[in-house]
């Protein structure tokens, strides 16, 4: 071009190349967008797959036992004339050793996790944090395998004899902690869970200690607080929301943790009082019976699974009601 | 720089010494001090200002007089900080006693994940065990004191997050005084804080060195004019110049503190 002013011609031609640049950006955008829709939908998709299935699959079963399947207790898949099938035993064998599984891995997951972020020594650190993560990694075959040969009898042998003479005469407790001891128990697989769920705790309280601004701590510090006080006042206030939800992750994996449980629960529908007794628990039961299963008793083995899947999600939910409930009241 | 002639001058206008520093050296790890052979007072219910350029160790000596950096293992500090006569520095001082003695106000408003009510009788709950309505006494006036009261008495149950940022800091002065410690440190109490709620701070600082002995670090040459007694220029670790804030503002004796005072560096 000779002259240096721009001239209309060349003005237009870089208005329209603009225009062809924006229009492929917007393409691009747009192709973006739907990729990512595309993605979230199909997770709504295949729940809801999973849910339509399992329903199917389960309709012999709640057509035959309806709202009793909730209530009985009794499992027999070749009583005549029919099956008389009740999920009560697995589904009060989930709830148990779950719960008794936090009440073991909570606890000692924070304790872990105020250690390595407050106490610990710096050179200690590391072998701790990935001690306790490797404990996550071992497969959960491996965790049944020990619970069945080492650890169940040596409960057998040492704890539950211990615990059953301490309590026995007395109310309540004598009948929680009722023997005769056995190997295979709820309380050795609540305990195998503990294990199984600590790197859960321990690894998202940890994470979410150190986010803990050090102003905080030191303003705390500052008023001549003892540790101890930082920590509970201060550290584990700050970091509720994300130690809560941690929490409900290790409850949902113990839910539905499978292999290492049908090792060592021994597998008996039959309710009992004592926590050292056998039982089962949902998936258990499913992983144990369902290659042998027709029929009604598959049906049934499924309305099982339908059952977990409800009770993990009511689960969830009741942990994010409480988290927002938790928030409002915080006032952030 | 010669020392002897530092603590003359100071010797002049205070009579009642508070905290005397002594030969203080401070180390973050390494062998490098980032404080060297700092000797200087506090006075008893004076308000000394500590100025100088980023790094030049203002933060690291109030946090020397708490024994904050204890809380890290590598950082050390030799020499002595005597606190009414008795070294602070000893491996026997009780710290919690020691920070419930001298408090410390941060450049960040801190305020603790509970009710306004709470950020201030959690403190006093740690040394009293006071019945509900004395506490609830101690907590209106620290709030008073700390001219936060009439903003928040109809919400004293509120998260202490919900306050704007120049009455989250108010809320951690009030909880500093509600202790009642001798000696409150200022870290940059108003670099946070919008010029209202500056001039706020400031008042309150001014109110507070009636019972308190104070030691403030700030960036802002004119806060240090305004609220201090007392001035130290500190530059790459060392004490340059301690001495009435009027004198150091007017006519300083080393001609760095000249310097940065007129803003010719720093």
């Amino acid at each position: 071009m000779a002259d240096f002013s721009v001239s209309d011609s060349s003005a237009a031609a870089a208005d329209a190349a603009r225009v062809r640049a924006l229009a492929s950006f917007k393409a691009g955008d747009r192709l973006f967008q739907g990729l990512t829709t595309l993605a979230a939908v199909t997770v709504l998709l295949v729940l809801g797959g999973i849910i339509i299935s399992l329903s199917i699959g389960a309709w012999p079963a709640i057509s035959a036992f309806g709202l009793d399947f909730l209530t009985t207790q009794r499992w027999a898949p070749n009583a005549r004339p029919q099956a008389v099938l009740g999920g009560l035993g697995p589904i009060y064998g989930t709830l148990i050793t779950s719960v008794i599984a936090l009440i073991i891995a909570v606890p000692a997951g924070l304790g872990i996790a105020v250690f390595l972020t407050e106490l610990c020594p710096q050179w200690l650190r590391r072998p701790i944090g990935v001690a306790v993560e490797l404990l996550a990694g071992i497969p959960s075959i491996i965790y049944g395998i020990w619970g069945f040969f080492v650890l169940g009898p040596w409960l057998a042998d040492t704890i539950e004899p211990a615990f059953v003479n301490a309590f026995e005469g007395v109310p309540i407790l004598g009948s929680i902690f009722d023997g005769p001891a056995s190997n295979l128990s709820l309380f050795n697989a609540s305990l195998v869970l503990a294990i199984m769920i600590l790197p859960f705790v321990t690894a998202i309280s940890r994470d979410v200690f150190s986010t803990v601004p050090p102003v905080l701590k030191e303003a705390a510090y500052g008023l001549g607080c003892t540790k101890w006080e930082v920590v509970r006042r201060v550290v584990v206030p700050f970091t509720r929301v994300g130690v809560i939800g941690g929490i409900m992750l290790a409850l949902g994996r113990a839910l539905g943790e499978t292999m290492a449980v049908t090792f060592v629960i021994g597998n008996s529908f039959r309710i009992s009082g004592s926590i050292f007794a056998p039982g089962t628990t949902i998936s258990a039961a499913i992983a144990s019976e369902f290659a042998e299963s027709r029929d009604l008793h598959q049906s049934a083995l499924i309305l099982l699974g339908l059952l977990l899947f409800v009770l993990t999600f009511f689960v969830l939910a009741a942990a994010r009601l409480m988290l927002m409930r938790l928030e409002r009241k915080q006032g952030v | 720089m010669n020392d002897m002639s530092i603590m003359e001058s100071t010797r002049a206008v205070q009579d009642d010494v508070k905290v005397a520093i002594k030969n203080l050296y401070f180390y973050y790890g390494g062998a490098k001090p980032s404080l060297k052979n700092i000797n200087l007072s506090l006075s008893t219910n004076q308000v000394t200002a500590f100025i100088g350029p980023s790094g030049c160790g203002k933060s690291t000596l109030l946090r020397v007089l708490n024994r904050m950096y204890d809380l890290y293992p590598n950082q050390r500090a030799e020499g002595e900080v005597l606190l009414d006569g008795e070294n602070i520095l000893t491996p026997k001082q009780d710290l919690n006693l020691l920070r419930a003695r001298i408090g410390m106000v941060f450049q960040k408003p801190t305020p603790f994940p509970m009710t306004i009510y709470e950020n201030i009788a959690f403190g006093i709950r740690l040394y009293e065990k006071l019945p509900k309505s004395e506490l609830n006494g101690r907590v209106e006036k620290a709030l008073r004191d700390a001219a936060l009261w009439n903003e928040v008495k109809d919400k004293l149950n509120a998260s202490g997050l919900s306050l704007s940022g120049g009455q989250q800091q108010r809320l951690c002065i009030a909880r500093t005084v509600a202790i009642k410690p001798e000696v409150i440190l200022f870290d940059e109490p108003c670099s946070a804080l919008d010029p209202i709620s500056t001039a706020k701070v400031e008042e309150l600082i001014d109110e507070l060195s009636d019972k308190y002995t104070i030691a403030i670090v700030t960036h802002n040459m004119q806060q240090a004019a305004r609220v201090s007694d007392m001035t130290a220029f500190m530059y790459l670790g060392e004490l340059i110049e301690f001495d009435e804030t009027t004198k150091m503002f007017t006519s300083p004796a080393q001609q760095r503190t000249q310097d940065y005072i007129t803003g010719r560096f720093g």
